[in-house]
């Protein structure tokens, strides 16, 4: 019965998300997600790469990142979801040979607990320009290749997917393991940054004469959604350093960063239900997070 | 002999070493009948062990273990209180009667009481002897624990108490209460109250048993009528009660209850496993409390790495805690008795009602949401 075990990140988590949350406030600064979900990308690829952020999670003999570490960079990139493949491309790299070989970005085809047991796979920012596909994460074998053709995925719009009729890639267990982790953890970010709205709203917008978040049911909504915050990312820290039962964990962590959603949708009324209020692309980035977890269960 | 799992300590030499110490102790000073056969015992054999345990306790060197040397702690962390807990949760040591005074009347004295009330009140409380209660709740001060009308009166040097507060947890064991009385009716709210240290034998204190829904005896009303009390026994200044009050709360929402806590949870959670784990009707609720009881102890690990560095995080994480480990324990409880298993009825009967406690007091989960949106997320009152 342990209770005292380490959740810090190591100090490349640390640095890495700080140095990535100054790059994405610089970049996002003062525009709403709105301005980006669905339009051109307030950062470029190459500010990243000449950074060499997306090698940080490169191992070399066992040194370099643990997936704490690369835990706590998604968790700050999912506070703003630029739409860059750039989470994709820190694992792709971490577990392919290949894919470190090549200078841009790369992306992976999953499997997803809606598309089925066919060959239908998800391709995250498959519709992005210049991007390669891997065909193995974890073990020696694999290629690069270009995005074949497929639909536009309408869930996720900062992810810029791809539905595809092959399978394209096979993952090692840990592979799987570690990118059910990931997108846990960018939920987690995507439902920190939905409660800093949802608290900032209840401070302006006022009915009776105050501001809503005096009221006491409004504060109660937004008290639960830390609650579910904080469990959730306590959850993925778990997750990120244990070996069992982590895909269970992981659909925990979505489950409980979708509760903080949908709380904070509800505190902000029918602004928080319309398309241009933009609340809803880190809603979907969670739904598809929990597709993806799910999808990844039974993988390889 | 066996020893410490060594993930408990992550690594960490010295507390390593602690949790060795204190396993090793555990395992023999623990008294083997309340170990096999506690719920044999009698009201008076059971208490005659919780009160030789606070005695056991400081023998052993681990009373206020995360309380400064100088006044007689063992000077250590929060990590190792917390490992204590858990580790004498799990050897099911007694919970003895001196936890309030420990805990709460420790700290507040450390931080505002007069040097006297130090030399004179911490080493008895520390090694045991002198068990203390806390007197704030009263019929018509509950939440709102800042309408307390128990009167404390100028009386020569000192002051003479009259009122009546309710939900005295241990006042049957207790020598001293801590009493929160309103010095100055005149005063506004939050600046007419004083603290005071009021000693349970002094003429004029009297208690009322009141039974609890599970059938135990273990809290009372407690009387006062014309208490003397003399001045140096007032924590702090005449109108400093509300302050002293407030810090003292946030030491009642700490982690080593809920470290104790997440034990206990822990070990019904596996005798629902043991029970019921091939019932399909409830796996999913199983799995899912699983889920919440390890993210439990991860989460006060978690308070405990940034308990060091303080700032926003921590308050976010410690500030969720007890709503945390209370609401899970009680959906563990319900889950527990609705499997109706014939051979852990009373068991189950037993938790399900206790279970009910842990939202209301330390102040009820409403008090604590309103905190959380108030003080952590900065929302207006
Ligand atoms: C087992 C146990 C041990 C205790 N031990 C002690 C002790 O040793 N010493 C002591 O002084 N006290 C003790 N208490 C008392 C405890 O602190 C109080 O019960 C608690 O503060 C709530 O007060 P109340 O019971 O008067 O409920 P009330 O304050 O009357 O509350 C009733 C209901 O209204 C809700 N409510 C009240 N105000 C608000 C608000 N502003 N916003 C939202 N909801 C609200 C509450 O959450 C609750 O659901 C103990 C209680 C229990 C159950």
């Amino acid at each position: 019965m342990n209770v005292l075990i380490d959740t810090k990140a190591g100090e490349i988590g640390e640095l890495a998300s700080e140095a990535i949350s100054d790059i994405i406030e610089r970049a996002t600064a003062g525009t709403s997600i709105t301005a980006y979900a669905e339009g051109e990308s307030p950062l470029s690829w190459n500010a990243l790469e000449e950074g060499g952020w997306d090698l940080v999670g490169i191992l070399d003999d066992g040194e370099g990142a643990q997936l704490r570490d690369i835990v706590a960079i998604a968790q700050v990139w999912g506070t703003r979801l630029i739409p860059l493949p750039y989470l994709e491309t820190v694992i792709a790299k971490r577990h392919s040979e290949i894919a470190r070989s090549w200078d841009g970005p790369v992306s992976f085809a999953l499997p997803t607990s809606t598309l089925g047991p066919g060959k239908q796979r998800y391709v995250p920012f498959g519709q992005f320009a210049g991007l390669r596909v891997v065909t193995a994460l974890g073990g020696d074998s694999g290629q690069l290749i270009e995005i074949p053709e497929g639909r536009p995925a309408g869930l996720d719009l900062c992810a810029r997917g791809l539905e595809v009729d092959v399978i394209l890639t096979d993952f090692s267990e840990t592979a799987a393991r570690e990118l059910a982790v990931v997108y846990a953890a960018s939920s987690v970010g995507a439902a920190r940054r939905m409660l800093e709205l949802g608290v900032t709203f209840a401070k302006e917008r006022q009915q009776f004469g105050r501001p809503i978040g005096s009221f006491q049911a409004v504060k109660h909504h937004l008290a639960d959604a830390l609650i579910a915050v904080e469990e959730a990312d306590t959850a993925v820290i778990r997750a990120s350093r244990t070996t069992e039962g982590v895909r269970q964990t992981t659909e925990f962590v979505v489950k409980r960063c979708i509760d903080a959603a949908e709380l904070v949708l509800q505190v902000h009324g029918a602004l928080g239900f319309t398309w241009e209020m933009g609340l809803h692309y880190y809603l979907r980035h969670m739904l598809t997070a929990q597709e993806i977890v799910g999808g990844l269960r039974n993988c390889p | 002999m066996t020893t410490v799992n060594n993930d408990v300590c992550a690594g960490d030499a010295d507390l390593s070493d602690f949790a060795l110490r204190a396993e090793e102790w555990l395992q023999t000073a623990v008294p083997v009948e309340w170990r096999e056969s506690r719920g044999a015992l009698s009201g008076e054999e059971s208490d005659a062990i919780r009160r030789e345990w606070d005695l056991q306790l400081w023998r052993g060197g681990f009373a206020g273990i995360a309380f400064p040397k100088d006044f007689g702690g063992q000077g250590l962390g929060l990590a190792e209180d917390v490992i204590f807990h858990v580790l004498a949760a799990k050897a099911q040591a007694p919970d003895g009667f001196s936890r309030v005074g420990k805990t709460l009347v420790a700290p507040m004295v450390v931080r505002s009481g007069t040097d006297w009330q130090k030399e004179r009140y911490l080493p008895p409380l520390l090694r045991g002897e002198e068990l203390w209660c806390q007197g704030f709740s009263e019929p018509d001060a509950g939440s709102d624990l800042a309408g307390v009308r128990t009167r404390a009166v100028r009386d020569g040097d000192g002051y003479r108490i009259t009122g009546r507060k309710t939900w005295t947890t241990f006042a049957q064991h207790a020598d001293r209460i801590f009493v929160l009385a309103v010095t100055d009716p005149d005063a506004p709210r939050y600046k007419n109250l004083s603290m005071f240290l009021v000693d349970m034998r002094a003429p004029g204190v009297s208690i009322n048993d009141i039974r609890q829904i599970s059938g135990a005896i273990h809290f009372a009303e407690t009387h006062f009528d014309g208490v003397f009390v003399a001045e140096r026994d007032r924590v702090g200044n005449e109108g400093d009660g509300w302050k002293i009050a407030m810090e003292l709360l946030g030491d009642e929402r700490g982690g080593s209850e809920a470290a104790a806590r997440y034990v206990e949870i822990r070990s019904d959670l596996d005798l629902l496993f043991r029970t019921c784990g091939d019932r399909p009707e409830l796996a999913n609720a199983l799995q899912e409390l699983d889920e919440r009881t390890e993210t439990l102890r991860w989460h006060l690990a978690k308070v405990i790495d940034l308990e060091g560095m303080g700032g926003e995080a921590f308050a976010r994480a410690v500030s969720v805690l007890k709503v945390l480990w209370s609401e899970l324990w009680q959906v563990v409880a319900r889950v527990g008795f609705e499997a109706h298993v014939p051979a852990d009825r009373e068991h189950w009967r037993y938790q399900f009602f206790e279970s009910k406690a842990v939202s209301i007091y330390s102040g009820t989960n409403e008090i604590q949401r309103n905190l959380i949106s108030e003080r952590v997320l900065g929302l207006p009152r």
